[in-house]
């Protein structure tokens, strides 16, 4: 199999702590890797340490074949990655459209992307004037999706896209997920393991800064007692 | 309409109290002296947002109270005060200067350099110390033996007093012209061009982090190039520089002093930003007491090189005229006389303080509004100051918008220094008033807030002016024959009451948003 992304054995301190401890991710191309476990296992600490946001301190990150470990963010970025954080961090003294032309990487990139952008989700047209700060939660998190979408990225990591969203629009978003990973290698976070096992082919699950189990999605969904176990859902 | 109200309500009643103030102190005094008053506080005020603005986008973005702020508004004075006063010196600087930065525009290339030579690690890890310290006992050699026409501070007769009394006389006095004596012309040159590629390549040997590869093209070395080519240009053409500096009319010599010193201030602001801030980062602390160590170290360098004592700086013969019309009453007067001086409802206003810095503090607050609304350069500071790391990992180089925010704020600053020169004069301290008022300004106006800044600076400068104002004409407290003079430590004291006033109605200042 093709991996576009493999991380290895990497450890991450933030500060003085010890935060990943040996964490494995190996994400084949064009597929949609859940990484799972309960909250504060490492998950967000993982897809920062891979974009460079909190550097490695061991391990390696190998993107499309190169290591990008030592590297900084925004260089491991310019190699086609687009990040989806946690809590949207949409700009707030941006409107809506700065919140996209911000993201070009290549002069152009907004406008030729534009109506791609606006066919997932169309919502985001009639938006465009305001400021980041007057969506609602389900619009902000499709803006922080589109704003992934501007520069041509292969590997999105998205990060709890669900979080705090009413089902309708978890939805609507995981439409728009499913859409994305015909053209782009998608690893997403998810606590909610409903959405994750409909979206996702693979699976990591992180346990206390360490990667402990992978495989298929199918397979996991079959083994109720690592389900229970590290997710402490039924 | 209603709902605008209810949002902004304590704004908006804070600016009409202000406003009530200014009519009450309107009616307390004469018509021309009311005009004169205003003008002096949009003069400070203008000063004072010139370093307020700086101070807040480098805190706003980078997150440094840069302390040094003030001193570097004092150095920008001193420089355009050089360039203006003494071309010759700075002609007789801009060789080494360039040869000395040439090394550091080839920044690009020593990464890749580096990757080329294979050395024991025992070797790597001495080689950057080894490379700096030859590079500074080389320009430790040289840069002693350079000549360079420079003033004498100990002698009275060459001091920057006495050159700044006969500038103000209408004459330009310039020393002798220095010779290459003590060492020659091409070792010099060589020595500091091999000198700054050494120490520059050292000093990017101690930075780890693997940069992107990439091809270098002519790019690369355009900055080097460009930098040679000055470096050869002027010292060639030294003489015939100099004398065709001198014999510009002094509006022109100002324009160029205004425009050296602001660049100064900027390369001076990407030079410490990249060097000694960049390292700090993750120890905020240690940065806010360099910061302040680089205000006293400054201040100590400016006495060195310039002496200790305040001198003058003429104004441009533009705003300098005084013939039979003057004080003008009208535009076309003062055109054709270019008075000092005009008459604006019965006051004598100065037309270079209390008007012509004023309009320039208008066309910054715009052009820099403008810059950071319509640019993408402006659309990533302001999302930047909100988040950085987003902003990073959007494929932004973030460090370098770092450098330039840090230039663009010192470059701010030293343009009020130069500008406040000929209307202030020239003295070590005169950079700490102005840092105190631009601290207050922001305190009232909101501390990363840019039009927060601009109205903060305006009302302090304001306050300031009419308590001076009536510290002169004295307040006639109604209903009592009592006539209250306000004394001059009232003068700080007031824009300090205000600030406190409005910090407790308003947390976050003016403008400022709610966290
Ligand atoms: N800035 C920080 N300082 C100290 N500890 C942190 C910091 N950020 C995260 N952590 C810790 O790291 C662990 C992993 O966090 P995180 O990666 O956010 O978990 P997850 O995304 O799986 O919920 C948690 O125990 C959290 O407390
Ligand atoms: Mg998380």
């Amino acid at each position: 199999m093709e991996y576009i992304l493999d991380v290895q054995n990497i450890h991450t301190f933030i500060g003085q702590y010890h935060i990943l401890q040996g964490v494995d991710v190996r994400v084949p191309k064009g597929s949609i890797t859940a990484l799972l476990g309960r909250n504060g296992a490492g998950k967000t600490t993982t897809l920062k340490s891979i974009i460079g946001l909190t550097p490695p301190r061991e391990g390696k990150v190998i993107y499309e074949g190169k290591e990008v470990q030592d590297m900084r963010s925004f260089d491991i970025a310019s190699k086609g990655i687009g990040f989806v954080p946690e809590h949207r961090a949409i700009f707030r003294d941006l409107t809506v459209e700065e919140n996209l032309k911000i993201a070009e990487r290549v002069k152009g990139d907004y406008l030729r992307k534009k109506e791609f952008i606006f066919d997932l989700f169309p919502d985001l047209k009639r938006l465009m004037a305001l400021s980041g700060t007057a969506l609602s939660g389900g619009q902000q998190q499709m803006l922080a999706i589109a704003r992934a979408l501007v520069a041509d990225n292969h590997l999105l990591l998205i990060d709890e896209p669900s979080e705090g969203l009413a089902p309708v629009i978890i939805e609507h978003m995981m439409k728009a997920i499913r859409l994305l990973s015909k053209d782009s290698t998608i690893v997403l976070v998810e606590q909610n393991f409903l959405v994750a096992s409909q979206l996702a082919e693979y699976y990591v699950i992180i346990e206390e800064g360490r990667s402990v189990q992978a495989g298929s999605m199918k397979d996991l969904a079959n083994d109720k007692a690592a389900i229970h176990r590290y997710l402490g859902a039924a | 309409m209603s709902s605008y109200f209810r949002k902004n309500y304590v704004l908006l009643i804070t600016l009409s109290v202000i406003a009530a103030l200014f009519v009450a102190a309107a009616q307390g005094m004469e018509k021309k002296d009311f005009v004169i008053t205003l003008l002096r506080g949009l003069s400070v005020g203008s000063l004072t947002f010139l370093v307020a603005s700086g101070f807040s986008l480098i805190f706003g973005l980078l997150d440094v109270l840069n302390l040094a702020h003030g001193t570097l508004f004092m150095i920008g004075a001193y420089i355009g005060w050089t360039v203006f006063v003494r071309p010759d010196t700075f002609v007789d600087l801009l060789t080494p200067l360039a040869l000395i930065l040439s090394g550091f525009a080839l920044g690009d290339v020593y990464p890749l350099l580096a990757t080329r030579i294979r050395l024991g690690l025992s070797v790597k890890r001495i080689l950057p110390w080894a490379l700096v310290l030859v590079s500074i006992l080389i320009f430790g050699f040289i840069l002693p033996r350079y000549p360079i026409s420079i003033w004498d501070v100990e002698n009275y007769g060459q001091s920057p007093v006495t050159y700044s009394f006969m500038a103000d006389q209408g004459t330009r006095l310039l020393a002798p012209v220095a010779a290459f004596t003590e060492i020659s012309a091409p070792l010099a040159l060589i020595g500091l061009l091999l000198a700054s590629i050494i120490g520059a390549f050292g000093l990017s040997l101690f930075n780890s982090v693997t940069q992107q590869q990439f091809k270098l093209n002519w790019k690369n070395y355009a900055g080097f190039a460009i930098l040679l080519l000055v470096a050869l240009l002027t010292f060639i053409f030294n003489e015939s520089l100099t004398a065709s500096l001198t014999g510009l009319s002094s509006n022109w010599l100002f324009v160029i002093a205004v425009l050296v010193a602001t660049l100064s201030g900027a390369g001076l602001g990407a030079l410490i930003e990249s060097t000694l801030i960049r390292p700090l980062y993750i120890r905020p602390i240690y940065q806010l007491m360099l910061t302040l160590g680089m205000s006293a170290i400054g201040i100590e360098i400016v006495r060195a090189i310039w002496g200790r004592p305040e001198f003058v700086m003429p104004k441009p013969v533009f705003f300098n005229g005084s013939g039979g019309v003057c004080p003008a009453t009208n535009f076309a007067d003062w055109w054709a006389n270019n008075c000092s001086t005009i008459l604006l409802l019965d006051g004598r206003v100065r037309v270079y303080n209390e008007i012509f810095i004023p309009i320039v503090g208008l066309v910054v607050l715009i052009s820099i509004w403008m810059l950071l609304q319509r640019t993408r350069l402006g659309m990533v500071i302001r999302a930047g100051v909100q988040d950085r790391e987003m902003v990073e990992a959007l494929g932004i180089n973030v460090r370098r918008v770092f450098t330039m925010v840090f230039a663009l704020g010192v470059g701010l600053a030293a343009l009020g220094g130069i500008l406040a020169a000929p209307s202030m004069g020239l003295s070590n301290a005169m950079g700490e008033s102005l840092f105190l008022n631009a601290l207050i300004a922001l305190a009232i106006g909101g501390l990363t807030n840019y039009p927060g800044a601009a109205l903060g600076s305006v009302l302090v400068g304001l306050i300031q002016q009419f308590i001076i104002k009536y510290g002169q004409i004295g307040i006639a407290i109604p209903f009592t024959d009592i006539i209250f003079k306000p004394t001059p430590p009232l003068v700080p004291a007031s824009t300090v009451l205000l600030m406190v006033i409005i910090l407790l109605i308003l947390p976050n200042g003016l403008l400022g948003k709610k966290e």
